[in-house]
């Protein structure tokens, strides 16, 4: 007598691109609210821009209750 | 799971947590973080570094408005940031992880990360109020919170590795080894070089409402991907099989 069992295959491979999509938007993002002092804006404004820190202050509180050295 | 499909919900995952994350720091975080500037306005005006003047009070206002919308917009930023790395490791490791679905497992890998990434590296060097902290030291603070983090993180996947060399019980091995190495690590780590001259109630408060407002990011990731995942799984083929 034949018996009929289902067997779920689960694919588990993930693709390298979106390893390394999420790796960039990780390291970006843990820079900007984590550690950028003006370095971002400098590409754009040069140094007034460490100076102005616009992105510290933005990220300012929540770098001090994240946990990250704010200053 | 689609490429897409895969990065679409691991950042809106972390999206939706990190958002979750800043609305409790608003909450509970602000008013300790308030009285924090306020001392630090004081001891401007105690050390003429500043003049108590209504136009202080006014670029005060200013800045402070701007750092306070922040904390939501940040938040949503960092959970992007910090829920990237959870989806990579979470799509890596899901099949060995323990429990019958995926926000169980999701869960127990936030949990794993939150005190290895977080718990660990903040007994060492744990969150500060503005106040504390002297701006010649920042960098230097950074390299060793980011050091830390990295070390615990990096050691725990290494014993990891380690641990599926083992045959059941002796898989604790691993885990007493990971436990003995980041204690070793701990104690040869640089103390944080600054001193707290900040009131320590103050200090001690904050950083308590700190761990309950990451606590809150970690558990609502390890939530949010496992729902999704679940949801939006459609990877399983059905195979008829006969015997």
């Amino acid at each position: 007598m034949s018996e009929l069992r289902q067997i779920n295959v689960s694919k588990t491979g993930v693709s390298k691109l979106a390893i390394v999509a999420l790796a960039i938007i990780f390291a970006a993002g843990l820079f900007v609210v984590g550690f950028d002092q003006g370095h971002i804006f400098s590409l754009v404004y040069g140094e007034q821009a460490f100076a102005d820190l616009y992105i510290h202050e933005l990220t300012h509180d929540m770098r001090h209750a994240a946990g990250f050295p704010c200053h | 799971m689609k490429t897409s499909l895969f990065i679409m919900i691991v950042l809106v995952s972390g999206a939706f947590a990190g958002f979750i994350h800043g609305t409790v720091n608003f909450a509970i975080v602000e008013p300790y973080l308030d009285q924090a500037i306020g001392i630090e306005n004081q001891n401007l005006f105690a050390s003429g570094e500043e003049e108590d003047t209504p136009e202080f009070w006014v670029e005060y206002e200013g800045y402070r408005v701007w750092q306070k919308s922040g904390q939501i917009v940040s938040g949503v930023i960092l959970g992007m940031s910090v829920g990237s790395l959870f989806g990579i490791v979470f799509a890596l490791s899901k099949n060995t992880l323990p429990g019958n679905n995926m926000i169980k497992k999701a869960v127990i890998l936030s949990s794993i990360m939150w005190f290895t990434l977080y718990i660990i590296p903040f007994l060492k060097y744990p969150a500060n109020p503005p106040t504390v902290g002297d701006g010649e030291t920042v960098v230097l603070r950074a390299i060793l919170y980011l050091s830390f983090i990295a070390i615990s993180g990096l050691g725990a996947t290494a014993f990891y590795k380690l641990s599926k060399k083992f045959q059941n019980k002796r898989k604790f091995i691993a885990l007493i080894s990971y436990a003995v190495f980041i204690s070793v690590v701990f104690f040869a780590m640089p103390e944080n070089p600054d001193k707290i001259t900040a009131p320590m109630n103050l200090v001690h408060e904050f950083r308590i409402m700190s761990v309950l407002g990451v606590t809150s990011f970690w558990i609502s990731v390890g939530l949010i991907l496992g729902f999704f995942w679940n949801r939006f799984e459609s990877h399983k083929e059905t195979t008829p099989h006969y015997t």
